[in-house]
């Protein structure tokens, strides 16, 4: 990155690549992403299955290292990122929602919502503040000591969701995190999302669902992992 | 702020993996501090069974250095002595002579107070100590010389002194000490009586001597050096002799004491670092598991934030203090369990005590278990944290595949637990391998021990087969052996009677003596069991024990020359037999061949058979009412006996490797509850109820234990009698003396083995019932309640 | 004057369009004249051999009496070609005002109670035509869809909550945009 000063971006990666070897065969998730996301933007990534999507948030979470290319968060190069660096990115910047299997199983609500509040430094105090706080918005609050195993699917996606926004992470990374609810489950969690993205998050999800997408201030489609369209709504 | 926020959030997510499942932590914590308790015990024991000093001499509060002083010495001089923190209250010691009928033995007496003394207080086993006030006054009798003597709780016994007084006196009890070795390695015997009676058979005092026991400071080899340096100096005198008559050290007595079969020092020994591999792969293997069970939540910790080093040491926090909670409450156990258990004593043998082990030993052991639980953590959870985040949050592929062998069983309607069950064990092949490792090595063992317990079955049921068809040898008392001869035909109780010399013989080459035995005739021979060859049938044949055969450097069918009582004489041996008194050097052969020298010809006792059911000991005392004491009447000694230690150890190891074999079930099935969690859905797709899910985990754990359980019986059946039979020839007793555990014992054993697997699967499997649910992550969300407006 | 919820609804989703299509007949010949002139019968075989599958074949004298509608609103225009042999066949092409509806019609989303036939044919002739590439029909469909459903989100949020009726109403036009939304993506899938 050389040149004349460039406005601020969160995130920035450049030709994105990612293969996945099995038995042989080379399948190529990710083939060159490009994609951008300023502070407190809010970008939705749409396409189809197969397309890419959650390999692109695996990869720009650290959880999956990429074949090739860069990325930039928050101005530092991070691609190349020892798995202990990365922790310390996810614990400090990102919050991440996964499609499924969220939770720490033997936590309750309520510590696993803490959780990464407290590893970001946090004291116990204003983390439970936090906690009572998210819940109370998805509308959890009388879950809070119950284990993960006794809530629905959909409980659970969204105390996953609280637990990733519990440390005022810069980065926000959702896989889906409407998916498993119903329409009034899915108004609270995007009501909560609107909220922090009002107040400066930024937030990077992808989704099936264009009621979501359309909450957002961009729409990355993605095709074949490649990027398709890339349109603001302005 | 973020330096303290790593070990905060560590110890949050410890705290409430532990209370979130704290059935499986106490699990844990039990089956760790279980197999530590098992393995301490087992090493206290099997350190006093090869050597009970250690526990006698804690327990009676033994005296380092045992002195013994000419009548009047001053010994006020040995509480100064620097290195001596502890004098004992002198006894009085004299010779004597215990008469029982015609036998006569040496004997110390010793007067002690009825008032138990701070040293070198006698372990009573039988009976109770001396009391003062009875009629006839009471003695104890060391428990070994009793053993030896016949002596009972309750018998009169009549003691001469030197000058011919006699004391006759009650047996109060029997009691074990340190002050002196086992009997008949020490002599003379020892009885304490009471200050009294002592006088009573012996009434000059200067004709008596005074034993004094020393605590030291120092009781190394140095320390007690100096001391005893120390104690010559303070009675040196020039004039006279010097009045230490003799000293002993704790060494002496505890090398006494030792068993001499230092095989089977080694034996016990080797048993026990087996049994303690053993104990530390169940201990690895139970927090191993935990981790594997942990796998998903590990990654999860990973994609929070949690560097690997930092799930490694969260995880190692964890288990440590599971373990070290478990070595707690072990070593509390052990503790508590030689305070209660006093001496487990087999029926004639010396008692086996629980031997405090030197605190050294128990911080090794509580060292090993945290060091074993920690690598044990490590391992597998290094390797956890190396796999994709991604991968092992996002999706868990199910292990194993459906084999071909699988999919026709399930074809042919099989129920499907059954062929899932069976799937498992083979496609989940580490697992699998590692459950049958971990049952196998346990029943291994514990064959081994049957083996054994089958051999000394065999020797106490079937005396014949070591010689010892003859439980009682009678000597001639003062008629000739001949008159008694006939007495003994018309005697009830006895099937047969042989008659027998026996010299001591000299070796060709004059290196070493072995014992010639002339035992019955050649044309009626004493009943040997002869293993190997036939037996001999006239007058120039012989069998010989393996030991002489080893010293000759000879084999069944070689010829051999020797001088027995000055008669040269030449023997074809024609067979082998086993010999335990005479470490096998015995060459055995008829009277009749002794007929070239007449008087030698003459038999010096009758070995008698008895008729089958009557008891050696009844018929000793019969036998000895009906000659009036005119008969020497001796039991034969069962080397079963000796062994019946070896009884005790097999005890103790086979419940030892029973908590270690069940510690490793349990903890295959909790990984097995684990991996099928995954499959729940899967598995619910091809149509199997949770009942069912349930029921393939039991059938997987019973396969892998019969498969383990058969492997183990086979490889200890096969190992087991090389072991004891080579005992049994370096001993001298020769090769051939294993005998297998019978098919009925074996049955039962693994009857009993897969009843408990299957037990204690079905236990897990049902506690984990709701887990494997497959239906629960499938019901449809529910609409939040929405909060009052 | 204050709209209500429905009528804010209804206008939100009816918009005027610059042609009102009544016929799909007459979609297909002006798109298909986009490529080059062609006389009747050489469109109804075009007709059959691109849609014949999906909608029923108009006969020849539909076909003409269509082409003569749009002649008389000036799209189109006829001439007649002399032929040796034939009868004269009236050849048909685009007029300067039908080529500017054409392309009006390209770059404009569809719409409308027929808007998936709109964009079908759209998606199959405009690229025939060199009128425009498949991706960017597509793309460009999408983001009509994305912005009503923005609009819709708006609406939804301030209808209240007893407002039943509105809001079922909003929450079917969503689920039919997503379907939409969806099928774009099987358009994608399929011919891109």
């Amino acid at each position: 990155m050389t040149g004349a000063a460039p406005v601020p971006v969160m995130l920035r990666t450049r030709k994105l690549v990612k293969e996945y070897r099995a038995g042989g065969l080379c399948v190529e998730a990710l083939r060159g992403v490009d994609i951008e996301l300023a502070f407190g933007e809010f970008v939705a990534v749409m396409g189809p299955s197969g397309s890419g999507k959650s390999t692109l948030l695996h990869v720009l979470g650290g959880l999956v290292q990429a074949t090739s290319g860069e990325i930039w968060l928050r101005g530092q190069r991070v691609d190349g990122l020892s798995k202990r660096d990365w922790a310390i990115q996810r614990r400090r910047h990102i919050g991440y929602v996964f499609q499924s299997a969220n939770l720490l199983s033997t936590m309750t609500v309520a510590d696993n919502v803490e959780l990464p509040a407290i590893l970001s430094g946090v004291s116990a105090r204003q983390a439970r503040q936090r906690r009572e706080e998210l819940l109370d918005d998805l509308g959890l609050t009388d879950k809070a000591r119950v284990a993960p195993a006794r809530l629905s699917g959909g409980e659970q996606q969204r105390v996953a969701l609280a637990r990733a926004l519990a440390h005022h992470p810069s980065l926000l990374l959702a896989d889906e995190p409407t998916g498993n609810l119903d329409s009034a489950n899915t108004r609270d969690v995007l009501r909560l999302l609107r909220r922090t993205h009002a107040e400066g998050q930024a937030i990077l999800l992808v989704t099936h669902d264009a009621r979501v997408a359309s909450n957002a201030d961009r729409v990355i489609n993605l095709y074949d992992g490649m990027v398709a369209d890339d349109w603001s709504f302005g | 702020m973020s330096a303290r926020a790593t070990p905060h959030a560590t110890l949050r997510w410890v705290r409430a993996d532990l209370r979130a499942r704290p059935g499986q932590a106490v699990l844990t914590v039990g089956v760790v501090a279980g197999v530590v308790v098992a393995l301490i015990l087992a090493a206290m024991l099997l350190e006093g069974t090869a050597n009970p000093w250690q526990g006698l001499f804690a327990r009676t509060r033994g005296a380092d250095v045992i002195i013994r002083f000419a009548h009047g010495t001053d010994l006020a001089k040995l509480a100064a002595l620097p290195g001596v923190t502890a004098v004992g209250a002198p006894s009085v010691v004299v010779p004597a002579t215990l008469e029982q009928g015609v036998a006569e033995s040496p004997v110390e007496l010793r007067a002690m107070l009825p008032a138990e003394p701070a040293l070198s207080a006698p372990l009573v086993t039988a009976g109770s100590w001396l009391r003062a006030g009875d009629r006839t006054p009471t003695a104890v009798v060391e428990a070994s010389f009793a053993a030896a003597a016949h002596l009972r709780v309750g018998e009169k016994i009549a003691v001469a002194g030197v000058d011919g007084n006699t004391a006759t006196m009650t047996v109060a009890g029997l009691a074990y000490t340190t002050d002196q070795g086992f009997y008949p390695q020490a002599t003379p015997g020892l009885i304490w009586v009471l200050p009294a009676t002592l006088r009573q058979v012996e009434e000059v005092p200067s004709e008596t001597e005074e034993v004094v026991g020393l605590r030291l400071g120092d009781p190394s080899a140095n320390g007690i050096g100096q001391v005893v340096q120390e104690v010559y100096n303070a009675y040196h005198t020039t004039t006279e002799r010097s009045p230490v008559e003799q000293v002993t050290t704790w060494q002496q007595v505890e090398t006494s004491m030792a068993s001499n079969d230092r095989l089977l020092g080694l034996l016990l020994a080797l048993f026990g670092l087996i049994a303690l591999i053993a104990a530390l792969y169940a201990i690895a293997n139970v927090t191993a598991a935990r981790v594997l069970v942990q796998r998903r939540d590990i990654a999860m910790l990973g994609a929070l934030g949690f560097t690997p080093g930092q799930v490694v040491w969260a995880l190692l926090a964890e288990q440590t203090a599971l373990g070290a909670a478990a070595t707690a409450v072990g070593l509390a156990g052990a503790w508590a369990a030689t305070r209660s258990a006093a001496f487990i004593g087999p029926p004639d043998g010396i008692p086996v005590a629980l031997t405090p082990l030197p605190a050294a030993w128990m911080a090794l052991a509580a060292a090993g278990t945290i060091s074993t639980v920690a690598v044990a953590t490590v391992v597998p959870a290094w390797r956890a944290g190396r796999v994709s985040l991604a991968a092992a949050v996002a999706a868990s592929p199910p292990r194993g595949r459906l084999s071909r062998l699988a999919r026709i069983g399930l074809l042919v309607r099989l129920p499907a637990p059954l062929v899932l069950g069976a799937r498992d064990s083979f496609t989940r092949r580490l697992p699998a391998a590692l459950t049958i490792v971990g049952v196998a090595i346990p029943m291994a063992m514990i064959t081994i021990a049957l083996t054994c317990w089958t051999t000394l079955d065999g020797f106490s049921g079937d005396p014949g087969r070591v010689d010892l068809a003859a439980a009682l040898t009678v000597y001639p008392g003062s008629e000739s052996i001949q008159a008694e001869q006939a007495q003994l035909a018309r005697d009830p109780q006895i099937a047969a009677d042989y008659p027998g010399a026996e010299f001591d013989t000299l070796l060709p080459g004059a290196t070493a003596t072995f014992t010639a035995r002339a035992m019955g005739t050649s044309s009626r021979p004493y009943p040997f069991d002869v293993v190997q060859g036939a037996m001999f049938t006239s007058y120039n044949e012989a069998i010989a024990g393996q030991g002489l055969l080893d010293l000759l450097h000879y084999n069944v069918g070689d010829w051999v020359e020797v001088t027995v009582d000055g008669v040269p004489m030449i023997f074809h041996i024609v067979g082998r037999t086993l010999d335990p008194d005479n470490n096998g050097d015995v060459l055995d052969f008829g009277l009749d061949a002794l007929a070239l020298n007449a008087a030698a010809a003459e038999p010096q006792f009758y070995s008698l058979v008895l008729k089958p059911g009557v008891n050696p000991a009844a018929a000793r005392r019969q036998l000895l009412r009906d000659s009036r004491d005119r008969l020497q009447v001796q039991q034969a000694a069962n080397p079963a006996d000796d062994l019946g230690v070896l009884r005790v150890a097999i005890v103790i190891s086979v419940a030892v490797l029973a908590i270690i074999g069940l510690a490793n079930l349990l903890t295959a099935t909790a990984v097995g509850v684990g991996d099928h969690l995954h499959e729940a859905d899967v598995l619910a797709a091809i149509g199997l109820t949770p009942r069912q899910v349930m029921a393939t985990l039991v059938v997987n754990t019973t396969i892998l234990t019969a498969v383990g359980a058969a492997v183990g019986t086979a490889a200890g059946l096969a190992v087991a009698p090389l072991l004891v039979n080579a005992r049994g020839q370096a001993s001298g007793l020769g090769w051939g003396i294993a005998a297998a555990p019978s098919a009925g014992l074996i049955a039962a054993m693994l009857a009993i083995t897969l009843t408990i697997a299957t037990a204690a699967a079905l236990l897990v499997a049902r506690r984990s019932a709701r887990a494997l649910d497959p239906l629960v992550p499938l019901r449809p969300p529910l609409t939040a309640p929405r909060p009052a407006p | 004057m204050a709209l209500t919820l429905e009528a804010r609804i209804v206008t939100h989703l009816r918009q005027p369009r610059v042609l009102e299509v009544t016929s799909i007949v007459r979609q297909h010949l002006l798109a298909l004249l986009a490529k080059e002139p062609a006389h009747g019968y050489e469109l109804k075989l075009a007709l059959e051999q691109t849609f014949g599958a999906a909608y029923p074949s108009p006969n020849i004298g539909q076909i003409y009496v269509t082409l003569k509608r749009l002649e008389a609103d000036g799209l189109v225009r006829s001439q007649d070609v002399a032929q040796t042999t034939r009868p004269n066949k009236r050849v048909y092409e685009l007029t300067e005002d039908g080529r500017d509806a054409v392309a009006a019609w390209v770059d404009e989303p569809s719409d409308g109670p027929r808007v998936r036939d709109d964009f079908f044919t759209k998606l199959i002739l405009a690229p025939r035509a060199g009128l425009a590439d498949q991706m960017e029909l597509i793309n460009k469909q999408r983001h009509h869809y994305y912005r009503l459903m923005r609009g819709l989100n708006e609406v939804q949020e301030s209808a209240g909550r007893h407002d039943t009726a509105a809001r079922l109403l909003i929450e079917g036009n969503l689920l039919h945009l997503q379907a939409d939304l969806d099928w774009l993506e099987r358009c994608q899938e399929e011919l891109v």
